[in-house]
């Protein structure tokens, strides 16, 4: 027997080969210009930034600089990028995911934002990767991708339509059904630039934080409609995939923190949260829930409807439903099952206890098509400024008083419009509060950015509110904690001990955008990191351990960072409002002021993920450990 | 003998099937060449899948001018690819639908049960999908029926 020798390799460059699963193609689209393309994207790119949030923040950082600065939300430079990853279309649950990246009207700051149904899944099979959107176009068109077959079309016949008409009408010209095409689409309120306004698709799926509708209306962009490709996905290692895929729904059905999700949705919210002192009430007037909660339990949630599952590409999740209101003012009504964050935005915000109604309103939302959340604190706001004279009905044309569904929606639909009052309650609450002054001001709920926090009493879950003040997407930016042990953080916290909560919101940071970038729904994302890892590396054949996951979304945070900096939101805007940072003076959370430990919470929090406390810039020593180091030149020169 | 039994009120439309049969029968993920396909009812708020029954009468391979269809092991109608000359006759004999041609290899291609262990019934994780020995039947008329009138009814009622 003899003993090989290892010799050294020849030190010749190897190009890297294409990864697996992917298209291999951004589908280009230059509305000023009319004209689409496909361009090829490199597999360095690929290993670097995955897709979904990882590429969009890339393009915008390469693509929407002007000068020092960075354009607008609303310049037709402005990148609107739909972009998915390699997961989308392989079996793997919910894997029909759209990540939506661009500079959104609400912050004139950089978003990431997604939504499901099978755009995703559709885009992949059509041969792109990603959709890049630029310039604006003078009339309105929509892009219909069949295969190769991309083509602007006269969107004219659409416009006025909202989100579930406007399906409707493309699948009829199309002469399509079920999901065979998926439509992406903005309802009146992008058509006539709502700030808050969202993008929505394949009935019940909303792409909605950050304005990213109203940038779609000013470029004039109606919808998007994709048939479902013919080419095939090439997986590295199909077997692998497969056998990942079931990991993860082993998780999902039996793991405690996705169980519940996995039986009734995110519908357990409503009672959970409201024992915690983090449902929203009111407006935040209250902490105390006005309704026996146990009227509001997941089963409960479901009585009074006929549901049919309505599920994402490949997913077994079962939490989206379609149903049918079987009794009362809405009988017969087809309604789209609301999240958690509808019977808190369209519901519990509002002072609402009619279910039927709460769930008719949720809908109408998604279908005038405007962020759900940033609703709720702009109708809630507006109830109370009713209640408390700061808001009169002359001013806003008729009475508003807490619960009232049906006025709500009067309200819902002048906003739309931009009609009477409801051109400036269109701006958001931010700026009509601002505009307002005094106590309409102090009584609205935003963080100084301009950004929604998502449907909580924030005051009573103070990681998020951390996370939605310092994030750079204008929306949560660092994840979910679960699976915490898995990053080697504790498994319980003190919500109420800022450094602790900062440390774990600096802990989890970077799996919301690794997520968001390999084209897996949030909810399927719960899984343990090392299943997606494991996913991606059948899917590509590039290795990815936990920590390169981790690292891979901080590197994208780093970047989102940058262009948020570039777009002038600086540190200064990085705290909540008066009534968003108050302190709750009645139910489960009574007393607990974030106030009071906020400056420590974000000292801790820029300590933690390494960014600079003054300029807000990440260091150049984290941006180098991140193998960022143009990125350290560019932010700052000579020092870096 | 062992057949696809379809339960359509179970299904929820998430087209997983689709995904895992074009893998067995392809080697690559491309629903488009899945021999299992989900159709939607009443708009898009119920689905059902459909694929071969596996009649008794076998139209298929009474049509094929080349005895190209045959019967597998599973007991599954079967194309012989060496044999299939791609005329096309067995897609316009079957009264299912479940016959499909592919441009690409000028080969009609069916459900063969994978050979014994359907991959659809596998992925689908409502158990829609059941690989069971019963004598089969039109799994899915009395569904679209229901659910045909359902969208009459609807149409009325505007």
């Amino acid at each position: 027997m003899t003993t090989a020798t290892l010799t050294p390799r020849p030190k010749t460059k190897v190009e890297p080969t294409m990864p697996g699963a992917y298209a291999g193609k951004l589908l280009r689209v230059d509305l000023t210009k009319r004209k689409c393309w496909a361009e090829p994207w490199s597999p360095a790119d690929m290993r670097d930034w995955i897709g979904g949030a990882g590429l969009g923040a890339m393009i915008l950082y390469r693509e929407t600089a002007r000068g020092k600065g960075n354009v607008s939300w609303d310049h037709p430079d402005n990148r609107l990028v739909l972009a998915t990853g390699p997961l989308a279309g392989l079996p793997v649950w919910g894997t029909g995911a759209l990540t939506v990246v661009t500079i959104g009207a609400m912050t004139n700051g950089p978003t990431s934002t997604q939504a499901n149904g099978f755009f995703g899944a559709n885009l992949k099979y059509s041969g792109y990767d990603a959709i890049v959107i630029q310039g604006q176009s003078r009339d309105w068109v929509y892009l219909y991708i069949n295969d190769d077959q991309v083509e602007l079309r006269n969107a004219k016949s659409l416009l006025g339509k909202d989100t579930w008409e406007t399906q409707d009408a493309l699948n009829r010209d199309v002469g399509m059904g079920g999901h065979h095409l998926s439509v992406y689409a903005i309802g009146p309120a992008g058509e006539n630039l709502v700030r808050f306004a969202a993008i929505h698709g394949d009935y019940g799926h909303v792409a909605s934080k950050n304005g990213c509708g109203a940038v779609m209306g000013k470029k004039k962009l109606k919808a998007v409609a994709i048939v479902r490709g013919t080419q095939a996905l090439r997986a590295n290692d199909p077997r692998g995939v497969v056998q990942a895929a079931d990991d993860v729904a082993h998780d999902l059905k039996t793991d405690p923190s996705a169980k519940s999700l996995y039986e009734w949705g995110t519908l357990p919210g409503v009672a959970n949260l409201g024992k915690m002192g983090v449902l929203p009430i009111k407006n935040y007037t209250t902490n105390v829930p006005y309704d026996d909660l146990t009227k509001w339990e997941a089963p409960k949630l479901r009585q009074g409807f006929d549901h049919r599952g309505h599920q994402c590409n490949a997913c077994g999740m079962h939490h989206c439903h379609m149903a049918v209101v079987q009794s009362g003012r809405y009988k017969g009504v087809m309604v789209d099952e609301p999240e958690y964050e509808g019977w808190s935005g369209a519901g519990w915000t509002l002072g609402a206890t009619d279910k039927e109604g709460v769930a008719w309103l949720n809908t109408q939302i998604d279908r005038a098509c405007v962020d759900v959340n940033e609703f709720g604190w702009l109708c809630g706001w507006v109830m109370e400024g009713v209640e408390k004279g700061w808001i009169t009905p002359k001013q806003l044309g008729f009475d508003l008083k807490w619960g009232d569904i049906q006025g709500a929606n009067r309200l819902l639909q002048m906003v739309n419009r931009r009609e009477g009052f409801g051109d400036l309650l269109a701006e958001g609450v931010k700026l009509a509060a601002e505009k307002l002054g005094g106590a309409a001001r102090d009584s609205a709920i935003y963080t100084m950015q301009g950004a929604s926090p998502r449907g909580h009493d924030h005051r009573g879950r103070w990681d998020e509110m951390l996370d939605t003040c310092t994030g750079s997407t204008g929306t949560l930016e660092s994840g979910v904690p679960v699976h915490v042990a898995e990053l080697g953080l504790p498994t319980r916290i003190n919500p109420f001990n800022g450094v602790e909560v900062a440390t774990q919101v600096v802990g989890i940071r970077g799996r919301r955008h690794f997520e968001d970038s390999i084209g897996i729904c949030i909810f399927t994302g719960r899984t343990r990191l090392e299943n997606l890892c494991r996913a991606i590396e059948a899917a590509t054949g590039h290795t990815y351990t936990v920590k390169d996951a981790m690292r891979m979304g901080q590197r994208t945070a780093a970047v989102f960072r940058a262009v948020r900096l570039r777009c002038g939101i600086g540190v200064d805007r990085e705290k909540p409002s008066t009534r968003y940072g108050s302190t709750p003076h009645d139910g489960p959370a009574k007393g607990q002021a974030v106030s009071a430990q906020w400056e420590k919470m974000v000292d801790t929090w820029y300590a933690g993920v390494g960014y600079d406390r003054k300029s807000g810039k990440p260091l150049p020593a984290t941006l180098k450990a991140l193998g960022l180091d143009w990125l350290a030149k560019d932010l700052w020169g000579s020092k870096a | 003998m062992k057949v696809l039994k379809l339960i359509p009120e179970r299904c929820t439309g998430c087209l997983r099937c689709e995904l895992a049969c074009s893998y067995m029968q392809t080697g690559v993920f491309q629903p488009s060449k899945s021999v299992i396909r989900v159709s939607p009812f009443e708009g898009h708020t119920s689905y059902a899948p459909y694929t071969c029954t596996q009649c008794a009468e076998g139209w298929c391979m009474t049509a094929c001018p080349v005895g190209a269809i045959t019967i597998n092991a599973a007991g599954a109608k079967d194309v012989l690819d060496d044999k299939c000359v791609g005329c096309k006759l067995c897609t316009v004999a079957c009264p299912y639908g479940t016959m499909f041609y592919d441009g690409s290899t000028r080969k009609a291609f069916k459900c063969n049960l994978c050979g014994g262990d359907p991959a659809c019934a596998h992925a689908c994780p409502t158990a829609a999908i059941e690989y069971v020995d019963t004598d089969t039947v039109d799994w899915i008329g009395d569904f679209a029926a229901q659910r045909f009138d359902t969208v009459l009814a609807m149409e009325g009622a505007r």
